[in-house]
């Protein structure tokens, strides 16, 4: 296999899989990328089983032929090459030329049989999203998935649609067991089975997929074949495995009685919390928030290091309620949220509480509180 | 390496001391061989009397080999909280002596005693009288070494045994060390002394002596530390429990009944001690990240493995899966005689309350089944799979402490 490519091209086409590549050393050709060239287009293959990545590059064909190597070291080589056409070929054994200007690399290879089948993808059924609206959906439940391990179920992000007949109202939904965020958006057309019952995304694929919606513009299309989500932009295909497991009934979780209703500005509150949360340890973590009619109080005290408060002005008619919070979970959901003005829905001080942007119903996080 | 020429370190180890703590508590034992074993089935001497030792019988020995030195030796299931109660009661009377007690397991602690003898006189005189106020409190008798580090300190200690109070002055310690036998320091043991040997190193004359680089070359960084202990030097501090660092485990262990291989078997112990440590970090407040399993084989080979979680946990089942998982990562190539599970990275437990009912339900009723615990005693309530067995560690950890997470019911 021989072929001529840009380094600019080349690189690109590296660095996109890099997220891709198997990181622990368990299967040495999962570090690899598959390298294919034929019809003057050079393919670059990912994957470490659970997601992978296929991706089409206009090259210089002079040798047909596949080959796979270390992703990241190929990629460190291209690199730090100079800024002009690099020369790839194989040789005997496996072994990998990459030449350019007067640099020669001589790099061994391992042999494509090895590599992991990567599917063919029938471009059927495929249902089409806008790039900004999937980019807001995941951007704005992606924080609440959770990382323990063990919670396999909750690695990743819930999504469904719901046929509303001519629409399609689509909904993900993030959890890690302390919180839960929920963002919903119409969108044009009617989904399959799989959407119509609610499919799990793992959390390496979410991610992979966000990378794509803010590449470049246009559309990103997404299918689904034997348990595993395909998506589609331009010239890369993302196959990934979804996670097999039932999501939480998550709208259990969702209070429907809560009837405490704050309405705070959302810049205020989000500094004072970071003002408040710097005087709550990792050991001590928590703020306090005071509800009083016309007034609330947010504060934080950590026998290590003294204490802080802070009043801000809200709206608010109830009862008085002092609840105890992780500030980290409300920051998190204040830094993913443009409206000017947030809505609390609390119950008591044990209870769940609601955040949502006040003018808008397209988003909403659910928040447990912590023992006072 | 400095010489803590005026440093002025005490050690102090209790004479046979649950054997001593059980004839004192039962007039009938006193002045009889009698040998503390463990409440397990299959157990060991633990401790046992003067008059016992005499006849041979020695910590370690299983109870029908004692049985069979001394057929008169009385056998006392040992009681832990009776040990640990006096043990903390004694520490309190060093205490009044020196705040700088460092407890080195249940019956031995180190006392810098350098400043206190501005107030209550020469060493001597004060071990003296903490020996007096031990013996009239509780009729108990320890051993005493004085000398200028705590090497030198416990191998004083050892001079002289029971009831002894030995003094290694700063200018003798060349002269009594030139014929003590290596394996009397502690930190020698059985392998280090034969590699020694073989170097013709006997006493710790020899080795002070002995060329540093080929130690070095031998043994590498321990190599030159060796050559201090010939030579008596040690600067280590008496580290005050205080000033310890926080406590970074919960773990339990506990030697089998009889050596096991089954699966099912196994499963069971590892369950019991996950609740084990579950509790005990939930009782404390903490949860932990990383959780290690410890198993022993018939021969003593030991070995543990760990593996860290994303998030921390005290939840006795979330242990056991994890400890199962690491089990399974493991070619268990003899019969298991002892396991263990512990809990490391500790954190103060967040109070963060869980959104999903499920969780919430675990949360309640661990909490739950910990307050029955807590009134009607361990393992009133367990898992099924555990109804039926006879339950925990009966072994008082060398980590025992007086005070803080560390000072547990162990019984």
């Amino acid at each position: 296999m021989e072929f001529k490519i840009s380094k600019e091209i080349f690189l690109k086409a590296l660095q996109r899989i890099q997220g891709i590549v198997e990181k622990r050393n368990t299967m040495p050709i999962l570090s690899n990328a598959l390298l294919e060239v034929g019809n003057e287009q050079l393919f670059v293959t990912a994957t470490d089983l659970e997601v992978g990545m296929k991706s089409s590059y206009p090259t210089q064909v002079i040798r047909e032929g596949k080959i796979t190597v270390s992703a990241k070291k190929l990629y460190e080589i291209v690199k730090e090459m100079p800024d002009e056409e690099i020369h790839f070929s194989t040789k005997e054994n496996d072994w990998v030329e990459i030449v350019c200007g007067k640099a020669r690399f001589n790099i061994v290879g391992l042999s494509s049989d090895e590599f992991p089948y990567f599917p063919k993808v029938k471009e059927e059924n495929f249902i089409l999203f806008k790039n900004e609206i999937l980019a807001e959906m995941i951007e704005k439940t992606s924080y609440a998935i959770c990382y323990d391990e063990t919670k396999y179920n909750l690695n990743g992000i819930f999504i469904k649609g719901i046929d509303e007949g001519e629409e399609t109202l689509l909904r993900m939904v993030a959890t890690d067991g302390h919180r839960l965020s929920v963002s919903e958006k119409r969108i044009e057309g009617k989904v399959g089975p799989e959407l119509a019952k609610g499919v799990i995304f793992p959390k390496k694929g979410i991610f992979e997929l966000k990378k794509m919606t803010e590449e470049e513009a246009g559309e990103i299309m997404l299918g689904f074949m034997d348990n595993s989500a395909v998506i589609k932009k331009g010239n890369t295909v993302v196959v990934m495995r979804l996670i097999d497991g039932e999501f939480p009934d998550y709208t259990k979780v969702i209070p429907a009685q809560n009837n405490c209703n704050v309405l705070i500005g959302r810049d205020k509150f989000l500094h004072s919390l970071k003002r408040m949360a710097i005087l709550s340890s990792e050991k001590f973590k928590g703020i306090k928030i005071d509800l009083n009619p016309q007034l609330v109080i947010i504060s934080s005290s950590n026998p290590e290091l003294g204490e802080a408060r802070e009043e801000i002005e809200a709206q608010y008619e109830g009862n008085g309620i002092s609840a105890r919070f992780n500030a980290k979970y409300l920051i998190d959901v204040l830094s993913v949220m443009e409206e000017r003005e947030v809505e609390l829905k609390l119950k008591d001080e044990l209870s769940p509480v609601i955040m949502k942007a006040a003018a808008e119903d397209d988003f909403m996080a659910v928040i447990m509180p912590m023992r006072l | 390496m400095t010489r803590g020429a005026s440093r002025t370190i005490m050690h102090i180890d209790m004479n046979a001391f649950f054997a001593s703590v059980e004839q004192q508590a039962n007039p009938e034992l006193r002045g009889k061989p009698i040998a503390v074993i463990g409440a397990a089935k299959r157990t060991v001497v633990t401790t046992c009397s003067y008059e016992a030792r005499a006849f041979g019988v020695r910590t370690g020995m299983n109870s029908w080999e004692a049985q069979k030195m001394c057929p008169q030796l009385i056998f006392v299931v040992g009681n832990n909280r009776k040990y640990t109660w006096t043990s903390t009661q004694i520490i309190g009377i060093m205490r009044e002596f020196t705040p700088q007690v460092e407890v080195f397991s249940i019956d031995e602690a180190f006392l810098d005693v350098t400043g206190s003898r501005a107030l209550f006189g020469p060493p001597e005189e004060i071990a003296r009288q903490i020996k007096q106020r031990i013996r009239e409190r509780f009729g108990l008798t320890c051993s005493v070494g004085v000398a200028p580090n705590k090497l030198l300190a416990k191998l004083a200690s050892d001079m002289q045994k029971p009831d002894g109070l030995t003094v290694i002055r700063p200018e003798e310690v060349a002269t009594v060390l030139e014929r003590v036998p290596i394996k009397d320091l502690c930190g020698i043991g059985p392998k280090l002394q034969k590699q020694l040997t073989t170097l013709g190193i006997r006493s710790c004359g020899d080795l002070g002596r002995f060329p540093v680089p080929i130690l070095k070359r031998k043994f590498g960084v321990v190599g030159e530390k060796l050559h201090y202990m010939g030579l008596g030097e040690d600067d280590s501090p008496v580290v005050p429990e205080e000033e310890a660092d926080e406590v970074k485990t919960v773990g339990h262990s506990t030697t089998l009944d009889k050596d096991l291989s089954d699966r099912g078997e196994i499963l069971k112990i590892m369950l019991q001690l996950s609740e084990m440590v579950g509790r005990r970090a939930r009782r404390y407040g903490v949860a932990g990240k990383t959780i290690t399993v410890t198993v022993r084989y018939p021969d003593f080979t030991t070995f543990s493995r760990q593996e860290s979680r994303a998030s921390a946990t005290n939840s006795s089942e979330e242990i056991y899966q994890d400890a199962v998982r690491i089990l399974d990562g493991i070619e268990l190539e003899q019969p298991v005689r002892l396991l263990g599970v512990r809990l490391s990275k500790l954190s103060q437990q967040g109070e963060q309350l869980s959104l999903l009912e499920q969780d919430r339900k675990k949360a309640l009723l661990a909490g739950a089944m910990d307050q029955v615990n807590d009134r009607f005693g361990e393992f009133s309530v367990t898992f099924g799979t555990l109804v039926g067995t006879a339950s925990g560690a009966k072994v008082i950890s060398p980590a025992w402490r007086p005070e803080g997470l560390r000072n547990v019911d162990v019984e």
